[in-house]
This record gives structure tokens, C-alpha cells and sequence, in this order.
């Protein structure tokens, strides 16, 4: 059946390639993986949040029948290298931890022990036999104990739960809000949140039985990445040891170094990006010298090491992640290092409770927002101070920080904001890791949104009136960002928001709110506009941080035609729910001249696939892999009709593919199929029959690039009995670019509306006040349901434009903007009773206290305290973090210094050379 | 372990299947380990996602909260009894064409449900077809595909091969 | 999150379930429907050492109307009361019930006695109960006693029951054809265990006055409860709006519920009132639907 319009896929609904697969229960997910002789692993966790490991005792774990292995922290401490963070920010401080807890654990389901057995069941019942004596330490469950001096520091080395401050102003800050005839204070909170795909975390660690090569199956957003973790993080070798091997080896790492040095040179932006963060990298050496050993050892070994013993990760179907898979998880660590040492194969799927404790939690941001506005509701500057909880350990390789830079940057949106000072104060925590939840900068499009409303009712605007007049319209394109990022002519936003009030006859709303109050029903509507880099304006991710385009901003893929004739797209996503093996093989369908089912879409393979450390995420799909097919399908089409007019003895501009059938215009009888021009091309250039018959690769830096926006407009109804509120109405209106299938489209929006429902009126990974978890089962953690979710209403907008690959991103703008325009409507319906409402999650109970209907409680989770007062926050008492910091044995300190200096001359040799100076 | 183990006698996808496993695993461990139908997936373990949603005696069931030895004599029917990628069911031929699912993972729970319900009730109205479905949580679509595909699938009579 | 191990046990007739029950007493757990019981074993919160499976004994899955008694045995599943036309006619407030019970999926497997032994004070039977006036038949090997439901529920999960004893039966008055019912509860979520929960039941008297009130509320305390204040209140007056309103805040004094994650402690209380509120209206709107 052809699904195209006109003989076109892109901007049709063509039904999914994969679906026939998944709907039929034949689907591959990772738990479906079974290996003959595959063993099974089941992790001890603590049920502590904070306290010292004085014991453990495995013995009767390791005796039980079934058992295969038990390997605890102190192993992973002999077997492994550390985990580093990456992050160079100036006085950030990264720490350095294993996959297993060592001497002290840091939140409630922290890996103690890794078990490997015959089956999950036994494993589990192991970990009950190991004899753990932890030693409790007063826990932090929130900024303001993060910020107690009193309290001991989760990390000895950070001396302070404060892990990171920063300040940065962009435009002028000063004169903004000497001009401005009101400075407007708000605080706003979001709580913790969780990704909770549907599919929890899994892989298996399978060891080849002849070459004893690590195959790890993985249900990860980025197999590269995921790759080169584990090649960094595993089988940990001395300094020494790698220096004799590569001493009698050159030829070993010599490849490794030459394609690093090309992919540098290639790159200059990131030397200077690399030169730029050196002092802060110094920084962190300075307070932590053993980094420099951890980092010598595992950049060596990594040299060292022969290249096919570099693990291989393979991901087939994935259920869902939404950022969750898309970091290193340390029980993947701890895995591959049991199977190596088994050299067997082992599988750990984690459960439901493992992947709400420690599975990726989100969004803890406090912003305290000050804006100077004019009397007539003009915006001329912010000042905000964002308060993160990253909780106790960081996301490798991305941590709390980088989002943060990106909420700092995002922060204007598509609003004339002239002036901005963005300061940022990062905790620490006993709480989950901080990972990135679609979207993971939205808390600058909740915040923004939220206090445009607040501003436009302290000055009596209306709230459609105040955005019109301060959001930058087509007339003022191409402008850019204060904080840097163009905006090109293409960024609608305001068109989405004056369509959207057209849809929403957003004239009439007051009347009908208040012709309801008076029939006692209440009711509100809420407005959210939102901009996002899908995939941004060139460079984005330089703004972000810098250098780091060079890395991330380029999307590599490959098309081939293979021998026997069939086509095939290689793409470094890995999708999980996107439906990439249908849109990519759509866009080059169209290009070659094919029936989409003809193309192939090949992923999740990192012996195949084309390197890129960014994988799925970011919204970055359809306008960097959609582009780069189209780029490697253009070539690829040139190749075969090259190849084909020879055949035919034409012109090559005179040969047209028409469904799959390649032949000279106007006469369609006479043609060639691409068996025969693969059979051709593999007699012209005989080769490896794994290359295909045409290869092409090809690079996409997202060209013009650009921006996603749109405008949402929620409604909802609250019951002031129960404080139950439901969504009558939800409408999106979005520009999205061309889309390459509006069905996949729409269903993006849809999930990631859900989200932002869920978000605010149910889903909260809430720990009290002493840091315990209480939101480890699905009965606690709430995941709306059909009867919660409304339908959503979608009006597509497409600016016109001529541009290649006009595509980009809506895998998280549904998110982004749902809880800026639920909460804005929740207010809207409660503003005649008074409520204000700087926090996002509004279940029921919170509803009543926020309307004055019921008495509030103190909630647990505390803000950071107020700034402005932040002088009369006692300094801490220097003794008393003494006290807590472990000693280090005279003999001790004297061999870390050892080794600290004498690496510190052999590395920076090797990274003279790594940077290609003599 | 001899006497933790358990005779099950169970008809699988119409086929009568004699095992002998422990009495500690659940239904939807030995469907997916020891026979090998890997389609009924599990999310949660503990009855709320409703991913692992089989056919028990023509009723939906979690098979995660069922020892397969409390099956012992009864009808099984998971999602690989319903159609196969050449031939799809009415309900999944539905789903495909309406883009039911995106990562798919809660897909066999959903349509083991919605085939379960259009066998007890054949001309549900969307209001049941919600609070049906309320029983199985979807984290990608917001629902909206999934209720649409039980609408096609009605639509084209579905209901008479449930 | 996998099942610990036990022993299992099928016993073929009830006295041999008995027989088991008196051998292994506190080491084993009666296993119905497994709906409550398996997921607290899957998460290592409960560990028998026995499971004593019952739910194919086919001489306890039968609903039974005798000497002015609904009668549920402890096999019948949820899905079996929530079809019953018996249940609907003669004990339509167990009836009303049933829907807010978890999911379908949930109701096909569950027993109500299973539920009512498991004696979760958020759960709905155990308040139906409690309004209703119903009883327990409760059978041990040597013997076997009837509890009638105000005595049953001692605190949370805990029911008046020893370790040797089956909960049988579940008797359930017949239903006084002119009573009105009602049950309602607020969840965070449809099909969630109910923050606040109400079964109420009125009667009337010839002329029109309340001549009984039950009130039992769920998720209220570490039991199902009546709240006689209220209920006193009711009695002997003319169902209206506004005595209602007076027997709301009576039970919204009366409560000292649990806060937690989901509802504080004053949202519960207030809950108390809203739905004592739309229980009565709802149950007085019914007086005489039963005839």
C-alpha cells in the first residue's frame, strides 16, 4: 500500500514499520535477550540515605547454592576505574566514585553489593544473606540542610553541600532595573521528578566464549557513548602497565591517537574550548590530586588497550527513556565487571523499585525571579537565581551543571528581555540522581511563563496583552537572544500565541470564568509559549558550553546500497519509541525513488553505526538525522544513477527512479533495478560485502537550523470540594517545520503533554524530611491514566521557508510548556480566593490549602533560604567539617603524593603528543 | 529444591503445555522464560502498569500477580495468540493504522485488555473503553492513539474476533 | 522484586486447607486471589513460609441468599459480586462498591474475602461491612464462630482471626428494600486506593424520618469506622440538605485520619465532611430503589 501523497512520504501519516513487530509481541527489548549459560544479577542496595560502610560480609551470600559471584565496592575500587566527572566549570566540584558504594553510601538504594546467581530470584535471595554495618550520618533531603553548614558534607572533598556557584549577566543589568518603575519578586519551585518509562534500565553483559569480547546489550539512548564509558570505566590497568605496553606496542594506540588528533583538528573550536577550561580543570586537580591517578589510568588503559577488546553495545527495541537511559548507569558498570570476571554472560534488568530510587529523578530547581518592569508592562530586565538539588551522585557524562548552563541560557525565550543576570547555586543531596527529564531545561519556559502572569496581574495587564507586547515578532527577525543564540526569521512564537488566542477566543475567556463563578463552578485557563533549539540556531551548544558543538552539533549517517540491491540507512539514534526505522526511511525514501518499506533503517549498533556521542535525545532527531539522511540519500541517489546511465547508456540527468524503478525519462519500460546496479558497482569496486555495494557517509551540522515553538492553552475545572482538578480543554498550537510524519508528530505532543499533566497533578518523587524515599512503588508514584489525560487538541503552523531540511524537533516541547499553562490556569481559577501558586505540583490536598479551603502544612521539601538575606547565614564552622573528613594515614598521603607527581610528568607527555605538539 | 517445585498443566495459546517449575514464579516469569513468549512484558511487578495483561480463562489478568501454578488447568492467551506481523488481529491492524503506540512496551497489555473486553462487552461505549483501559499505564502516547485504535477497531468489527 | 520462596500448598476440600492452616499456623498465609498478597511477597514485605491456596476450592466460590443472608464464600472473586444479581438486588451497597475497586483486571482475580481478611483500612469491603452490619464466619478445625463485622477489624492489616482460622464466609444482611446506599470515595487517581472513602446507608420510618444511619468511612484511621455521633444525629430526623450539612461537620470532628504522600491529615478530615455530604444526598435519593 502506498502511503505517500502525491509520491511523497515526508508529511504523511505512513504507518509504522516497526509496529507489525511490536504489536505482535515479536518486538526485542532488552529483557527479551536470553543467552545460553547467561547468569543474572541482583544488586544490595542501601536502605540508608547517608552513612558510613563500617563491614560487609559476604561469605554466606557468596556460599549460598546458585550463587556465582559477589563483588562489592572494595572490588570495583581494585577492578575498575573511578567514575570522573567531565564537567569543567570553574569551582564546580565533580566527584569521584565507583559503581559500588565504597566506604560510605549516599542515598537510599545505592549499590553496596552486585550478586551474581542462576537466576534473578536466587540473586535476590543472596543479597538478603549479606551482613552489612552501616553507620547512620545525619542525611541532607533538601537545599536548605544542603545549605546548613552544620550538616556534614556528602561529599568530604567539597568541604560544603554546595557543590557549585556561578553568576552571569548578560546585557545591562544595572541600568535595567535602575529604569524600571517596579521590581517584581517571586519564588517558584518544581519539585522532584522522574522519566519512569515504561521500561525500566537493563542490559546484558555478554562475553563472547571464544574471544572473551564484551558484547553489552543495553537499553540505552546512545550506544557510543555507552561504548566508550564502558571502554573508559572497565578493566582497570596501572599507569604503568599501560606505559610498558605501549612502549613495546606504538602500533596499538597509534590509530587511536591519530583518529583523535584528525577528529581535534577537524574541530578547532574545541581546542580553544579545551584551553579555555583548563584552569578550571586545575582547579579541580588541585582538590582532588587522586583525580590526576584515576584520569592517568583510565586515559592509558584506554591506549593501551587493544581495539578489539574496546566493549561492543548493541540496543535493539527500547521502552521508552525520555533522558533516563541516556547516561552511564553505574550498575552497567558493575555488570560488565562481573561478567568479565565470570566471563560469562549476565543479564540485570532493574525493577520498578530500583528505577524509582535510583533510576533518574529531575526538575528540583528553586528560582527566585526578579523582574524590572515599566508601568505599561514592559519587560526590560530579570534577575534569577536558580537553587538545583542534583541529588547525591552526579550523571555521567552529563551532570546537574549542564542543564543548569542550559536553563541560563534559555531563560529569554522568545521575549525582548534586554538585561539578565542568571546566578546558580548547585546542592547536594541524599536523593536520586539528577538526569535529564524531557525537556530538561523547562524550568525557564514554567518560571517565565508563570511570572509573566504574576507581572501582568500586579499591574492590572491583561495576560495575553503583556506577552503581545513583549515577545519579539516576525517584523523584528533575525534578532537574538541576550544571552546569545540568533533567533532567525523563522521563529514564530508569536504567531503560534496570536493563533492560539484566535483558536482559544481567548476575548470571551473573563466572561465565561466569571459567568461560571457566579454559577459556582470554577474554572480557569492558562497560556504557555515556548521556544526550544530543536536542533537551535548553528552552534547552539556553544552557548550552552563551549567547544561543545564540536562534539555534539554533528550528525553522522550512512546510506548503502547492498549487494543484493536493498537499501539501507545507518543512523547513530537509537530510537525508543520514536519511530526513526519509519521517518528516516521516509525522508529517503523520497529522496531515492523507493517505496519506504524498501529502505532499511539500521541502528543501535556501535560496530556499525556511524560514532557520535549524543545518541536520542534533545529533540534533535528529526532535524539532524532527518537531515543527514536526506544529505547521504541525495549522494547516494547521484552514485546509482551514475552507475545506472552507464547501463543504460543515458544521460545521467535524463534518469528518473519512480517506485524503485530506475530508468531514462519518458520511457519507463526500459530500466535497470538496483540489484543490477549493485551487482555493477561491486564489480567496478570489489570490497568487503559488509560495506554494501555503495557507501555513503555523510555529515549534517544542522545547517540554518532553528527553533521549535508553540503556544498551549489549557482549561480545567476544580472541584473545591475534593480539590480534584480536570482538563476540559487543551489546545497546542506549533511550528514545528515541515514534519516528516504528522502522526508521530502529534503523538510526540501528546506524550509529552501528558508528562507536564502528570507532573503537576500526580507524579512527585517526594523523600521526607530525614531523606528517606517514599515514592518507590507505582502506588506511591503516580503515572496518570486514561481517565486523567484529555485529549489535546493540535493546530500545525508552518512558516514558510526554502531551507534544506526545514525539520525540527516536538519530542519535548509538549513537556516543556504543559505545566507553564496548567499551573497559569489553575491560578486563573483560584486568583478570586487569592491563591498564588509559585510551586508546580498541585495535587488535591495542596488545591484546598492554596484556595483557603483547608489549613496547609509545612511541606518537606525546603527551599534554599532567601538570598537577599543570605549575609545572615552563619560561615561554617571549619572543625566541625574536619571532623568528618577521613584521615589519611601519613604512609597513605606520602603514596598519593608519589604517584600523583610522578604520573603528572608521564601524562602531560602524553598529552603534548595527544594534542599533537612536539 | 524438589519440593519447591510444582506440576502446572497449563493450554497456552491453544496448546496444552505440562511443566514442572518452581512454585515462586510468577505466570508471566514462566510464559516469557520457560516458554519463550516474550510479548507480555513487565513494567512495574507489582499489579499497577498492567503491562504483563493476559487472557485467563478469557478474562484479563496480571500475570504478574499470578503464581503460575494458581494457572494450573486454565486457558492462557497472550498477545502472540492474537494476530502475526503478516496477519494482524482486527484490534492491532487498528492500532497500527491509527499509530497506537510509540516505544510499544505497554502495547501487549493494552491489547490483551481491550481484546478481553471486546469479548465481555462487544459495543463498549468510549467512556468504558476509558475506564477499561485506565487499568494499563502508557508513559509515551497520553492515550488519545490508543483510545482512537479501540474506536477503528470497533468500527470494523473487531468485537467479533475477540 | 522476586517472590521469596515458599512451600505450596493445594488442599483439595476446605478441611484439608483447615488441617493445613492448624499444622502451619503463623508460617502460612491463606493465598485467594493473591491480588494484595503477591505483590507484598514480590517486594519481600510478607514472607510465609506456607501458601495455602484455596482459590480452587469450588465448595467456597458460591454467593448464596439463605435465612436473610447474602452469603459470599471465601473463593468468590471480585468479578463475581460486582455481576451478581443477587448482590445488586440484595446487597446493592456491596454493589455500589465493587467499580471502585482497583482495575478489572484486579477484580477478575481478587476475592472479597481475601480482601476483607487482608483488612486494608483503605480498601472498600471492609467498610461495606462495617455499614452493612455483616458478619464473618470464621472456621478453624476444631470449630468455627461468627464475628460480626464491628468486631473483625482490629487495626492495620489486622483482623480478629487466628493464625489456624479461614475466613469462610462473608454474610451480608439482606437488604431492608426501603434504605437508600451510597458509596464514594476521592482517590489521587481513578482506581487508586481511596484517600477518603464512604459506605453509607439511611432507612426511613413510615413517615419519613431517618430510622437508620451508617456511616463507615475508609482511609480514615488504621480501621474502617462509624461515626455514631453523626449517625445519633441522623436518626429520628427528616432527611435535608441541612441536616447533612450538620452530620458533615459531626464526622469532620470526629476524624483523626493519617496524613501521608497523597492527602494530609486536614485534607483527609475536610474529605470526611465533603463526603458525608454527597453520601447521604446520593443514599437519600435512593431510599426505596431497592423495593
Amino acid at each position: 500500500m502506498r502511503e505517500g501523497l502525491a509520491g511523497k512520504y515526508v508529511g504523511a501519516k505512513v504507518r509504522r514499520v516497526e509496529d507489525r513487530r511490536l504489536l505482535t509481541g515479536r518486538g526485542r527489548y532488552i529483557d527479551d535477550l536470553n543467552l545460553p549459560d547467561m547468569a543474572h544479577a541482583a544488586f544490595l542496595r542501601s536502605p540508608y540515605p547517608h552513612a558510613h560502610i563500617r563491614r560487609v560480609d559476604i561469605d554466606s551470600a557468596r556460599r549460598m547454592a546458585g550463587v556465582f559471584l559477589v563483588l562489592t565496592g572494595a572490588d570495583m575500587a581494585r577492578l575498575t576505574n573511578p567514575f570522573l566527572g567531565m564537567m569543567a566549570l570553574d569551582g564546580l566540584y565533580d566527584p569521584v566514585f565507583y559503581a559500588l558504594a565504597t566506604d560510605r553510601v549516599r542515598v537510599v538504594g545505592d549499590p553496596v553489593a552486585i550478586v551474581v546467581a542462576e537466576s534473578r530470584r536466587v540473586a535476590e535471595d543472596a543479597c538478603e544473606l549479606i551482613d552489612v554495618e552501616y553507620e547512620p550520618i545525619a542525611a541532607i533531603a533538601n537545599m536548605a540542610q544542603a545549605m546548613d553548614p552544620m550538616r556534614p558534607p556528602i561529599w568530604p572533598r567539597a568541604r560544603s553541600n554546595v557543590l557549585w556557584e556561578d553568576s552571569q549577566t548578560y546585557g545591562d543589568v544595572e541600568v535595567a532595573f535602575a529604569g524600571a518603575d517596579r521590581v517584581i519578586r517571586e519564588r517558584f519551585a518544581q519539585h522532584r521528578q522522574s522519566n519512569q518509562p515504561m521500561e525500566t534500565r537493563g542490559s546484558v553483559a555478554e562475553i563472547d566464549p571464544v574471544s572473551g569480547e564484551l558484547i553489552f546489550h543495553s537499553a540505552t539512548q546512545s550506544a557510543h557513548s555507552l561504548k566508550w564509558s564502558l571502554a573508559f570505566l572497565l578493566e582497570r590497568t596501572s599507569v604503568w602497565r599501560s606505559i610498558r605496553e605501549l612502549a613495546t606496542n606504538r602500533e596499538k594506540p597509534r590509530k587511536f591517537v591519530v583518529g583523535a588528533r584528525a577528529f581535534i583538528k577537524s574541530h578547532p573550536d574545541l581546542r580553544t574550548a579545551t584551553k579555555s577550561s583548563q584552569p578550571a580543570m586545575l582547579k579541580q586537580l588541585r582538590r582532588e590530586p587522586k583525580r590526576i591517578v584515576h584520569l592517568s589510568e583510565a586515559l592509558l588503559g584506554l591506549l593501551a588497550k587493544d581495539p578489539s577488546r574496546r566493549p561492543r553495545v548493541l540496543a535493539q527495541d527500547i521502552g521508552g527513556a525520555f533522558g533516563a537511559k541516556g547516561l552511564v548507569p553505574r550498575e552497567d558498570v558493575a555488570l560488565a565487571t562481573a561478567a568479565l570476571q565470570l566471563g560469562r554472560s549476565v543479564k540485570w534488568i532493574e525493577d520498578r523499585n530500583e528505577h524509582l530510587m535510583v533510576g533518574g529523578q529531575a526538575r528540583e530547581e528553586t528560582l527566585d525571579i526578579d523582574v524590572a518592569v515599566t508601568s505599561d508592562g514592559t519587560i526590560l530586565g530579570l534577575k534569577v537565581h536558580m537553587t538545583m538539588d542534583v541529588g547525591a551522585y552526579p550523571g555521567f557524562p552529563f551532570n546537574g551543571a549542564f542543564f543548569a548552563q542550559m536553563v541560563k541560557v534559555m531563560m529569554p525565550g522568545p521575549y525582548r528581555i534586554g538585561a539578565l543576570r542568571f546566578d546558580t547555586t548547585i546542592t547536594a543531596s541524599n536523593k536520586g540522581t539528577y538526569v535529564p527529564y524531557r525537556g530538561p531545561w523547562a524550568a525557564e519556559t514554567w518560571v517565565r511563563e508563570r511570572m509573566i502572569d504574576v507581572v501582568a496581574r500586579e499591574l492590572g495587564i491583561g495576560r495575553a496583552d503583556i506577552r503581545l507586547a513583549n515577545m519579539i515578532g516576525a517584523d523584528e527577525l533575525p534578532a537574538a537572544m541576550v544571552t546569545g543564540p540568533p533567533l532567525d526569521v523563522r521563529m514564530s512564537a508569536r504567531r503560534t500565541l496570536e493563533e492560539a488566542l484566535r483558536v482559544a477566543d481567548f476575548d470571551s475567556w473573563d466572561a465565561i470564568r466569571d459567568q461560571a463563578r457566579s454559577e459556582g463552578r470554577i474554572v480557569g485557563m492558562g497560556l504557555a509559549t515556548f521556544i526550544e533549539a530543536a536542533p537551535g540556531p548553528p552552534k547552539f551548544f556553544d552557548y550552552i558550553s563551549p567547544g561543545f558543538s564540536a562534539l555534539a552539533g554533528v550528525e553522522p549517517a550512512h546510506a548503502v546500497l547492498e549487494v543484493d540491491g536493498s537499501l539501507s540507512v545507518i543512523t547513530q539514534q537509537v530510537p525508543h519509541g520514536q519511530g526513526h526505522e519509519t521517518t528516516l526511511a521516509q525522508v529517503a525514501a523520497d529522496e531515492l525513488g523507493v517505496a519506504v518499506e524498501a529502505v532499511r533503517v539500521r541502528y543501535g549498533d556501535s560496530s556499525i553505526t556511524p560514532f557520535s556521542l549524543f545518541g536520542t535525545g534533545g529533540s534533535r532527531s528529526a532535524a539532524m538525522a532527518g537531515g543527514v539522511v536526506t544529505v547521504a540519500a541525495q549522494e547516494l541517489r547521484q552514485r546509482v544513477v551514475d552507475i545506472a546511465s552507464d547501463l543504460m547508456e543515458a544521460s545521467t540527468e535524463d534518469i528518473v527512479i519512480e517506485d524503485g524503478h530506475i530508468h531514462v525519462a519518458g520511457t519507463p519500460a526500459i530500466g535497470v533495478s538496483f540489484a543490477e546496479v549493485a551487482a555493477e558497482a561491486v564489480r567496478r569496486r570489489p570490497g568487503s560485502p559488509s560495506d554494501g555495494a555503495i557507501r555513503v557517509t555523510s555529515e549534517w551540522d544542522g545547517g540554518a537550523g532553528g527553533w521549535a515553538q508553540a503556544t498551549h492553552v489549557c482549561w480545567v475545572e476544580i472541584d473545591l470540594d475534593t480539590g480534584l482538578v480536570t482538563i476540559p480543554r487543551y489546545v497546542v498550537v506549533e511550528d514545528c517545520g515541515e514534519l516528516i510524519n504528522p502522526a508521530i508528530v502529534d503523538g510526540q505532543i501528546r506524550g509529552g503533554v501528558a508528562q507536564g499533566i502528570g507532573a503537576v497533578l500526580y507524579e512527585r518523587a517526594a523523600y521526607d524530611g530525614d531523606a528517606n524515599f517514599q515514592a518507590g512503588t507505582f502506588m506511591d508514584f503516580l503515572i496518570p491514566t486514561a481517565m486523567e489525560i484529555p485529549d489535546v487538541e493540535i493546530h500545525h503552523l508552518q512558516t514558510p521557508s526554502d531551507i534544506f531540511a526545514n525539520y525540527r524537533g516536538v519530542g519535548e516541547g509538549g513537556m516543556i510548556a504543559a505545566p507553564a499553562a496548567l499551573t497559569n490556569a489553575i491560578e486563573d481559577a483560584l486568583a478570586h480566593l487569592g491563591a498564588r501558586i509559585t510551586e508546580q505540583h498541585l495535587p488535591p490536598a495542596r488545591i484546598l490549602e492554596l484556595a483557603g479551603v483547608i489549613e496547609a502544612e509545612a511541606p518537606t521539601e525546603v527551599g534554599p533560604p532567601d538570598y537577599s538575606a543570605a549575609a545572615a547565614v552563619p560561615a561554617p564552622r571549619p572543625s566541625l567539617i574536619r571532623e568528618r573528613m577521613p584521615t589519611l594515614t601519613p604512609a597513605q598521603a606520602q603514596a598519593v603524593r608519589r604517584t600523583a607527581t610522578s604520573v603528572r610528568s608521564g601524562a602531560r607527555r602524553f598529552a603534548d603528543r595527544y594534542a599533537g605538539r612536539p | 529444591m524438589s519440593d519447591d517445585r510444582c506440576e502446572v498443566t497449563v493450554t497456552v495459546n491453544g496448546e496444552e503445555r505440562s511443566l514442572a517449575v518452581e512454585c515462586r514464579r510468577t505466570l508471566a516469569e514462566v510464559l516469557r522464560e520457560d516458554l519463550g513468549l516474550t510479548g507480555t512484558h513487565l513494567g512495574c511487578e507489582h499489579g499497577v502498569c498492567g503491562a504483563c495483561t493476559v487472557a485467563v480463562d478469557g478474562a484479563a489478568a496480571r500475570s504478574c500477580l499470578m503464581l503460575a501454578v494458581q494457572a494450573d488447568g486454565c486457558e492462557i492467551e497472550t498477545v502472540e495468540s492474537l494476530g502475526t506481523e503478516e496477519k494482524l488481529h482486527p484490534i492491532q491492524q487498528a492500532m497500527w493504522d491509527e499509530h497506537g503506540f510509540q516505544c510499544a512496551f505497554c502495547a501487549p497489555g493494552f491489547l490483551m485488555t481491550v481484546y478481553c473486553l471486546l469479548r465481555e462487552n462487544p459495543a463498549p461505549t468510549p467512556e468504558e473503553i476509558r475506564e477499561e483501559l485506565s487499568g494499563n499505564l502508557c508513559r509515551c502516547t497520553g492515550y488519545a492513539s490508543i483510545l482512537t485504535g479501540v474506536q477503528a477497531a470497533l468500527s470494523r468489527g473487531a468485537a467479533a474476533d475477540a | 522484586m522476586k517472590i521469596p520462596r515458599f512451600t505450596y500448598h493445594r488442599p483439595a476440600t476446605e478441611e484439608e486447607a483447615l488441617a493445613m492452616l492448624t499444622e502451619f499456623g503463623e508460617d502460612a498465609k491463606v493465598l485467594a486471589g493473591g491480588q494484595s498478597l503477591i505483590p507484598l511477597m514480590a517486594l519481600r514485605l510478607s514472607r510465609p513460609a506456607h501458601l495455602i491456596d484455596i482459590g480452587g476450592l469450588r465448595e467456597l466460590a458460591a454467593i448464596r441468599e439463605r435465612s436473610g443472608t447474602v452469603s459470599v464464600g471465601a473463593a468468590v472473586r471480585h468479578v463475581e459480586v460486582e455481576r451478581s444479581a443477587l448482590v445488586a438486588r440484595a446487597a446493592p451497597l456491596a454493589a455500589a462498591a465493587m467499580p471502585h475497586i482497583g482495575h478489572g483486571a484486579i477484580r477478575n482475580r481478587g476475592t472479597a474475602c481475601g480482601s476483607l481478611a487482608h483488612a486494608d483500612p483503605a480498601a472498600e469491603l471492609p467498610a461495606v461491612a462495617l455499614a452493612a452490619g455483616a458478619s464473618f464466619v470464621v472456621r478453624r478445625a476444631s470449630g468455627e464462630r461468627t464475628v460480626p463485622a464491628s468486631e473483625f477489624f482490629l487495626g492495620y492489616l489486622t483482623c480478629d482471626m487466628g493464625p489456624d482460622e479461614l475466613l469462610v464466609e462473608w454474610r451480608l444482611p439482606t437488604w431492608p428494600v426501603t434504605a437508600g446506599w451510597s458509596v464514594q470515595e476521592v482517590s489521587r487517581r481513578h482506581g487508586d486506593f481511596a484517600l477518603l472513602g464512604m459506605a453509607a446507608m439511611i432507612d426511613t420510618d413510615p413517615v419519613g424520618r431517618i430510622s437508620t444511619a451508617a456511616l463507615s468511612l475508609f482511609g480514615a484511621a488504621s480501621t474502617p469506622i462509624r461515626v455514631d455521633a453523626a449517625e445519633k444525629l441522623l436518626t429520628g430526623e427528616p432527611p435535608s440538605a441541612a441536616l447533612f450539612d450538620e452530620a458533615a461537620e459531626i464526622v469532620k470532628g470526629q476524624l483523626d485520619p493519617p496524613g501521608d504522600l497523597h492527602g494530609t491529615a486536614a485534607y483527609r478530615k475536610h474529605l470526611g465532611a465533603v463526603l458525608t455530604r454527597r453520601c447521604l444526598s446520593e443514599a437519600a435519593g435512593r431510599l426505596g430503589a431497592a423495593a
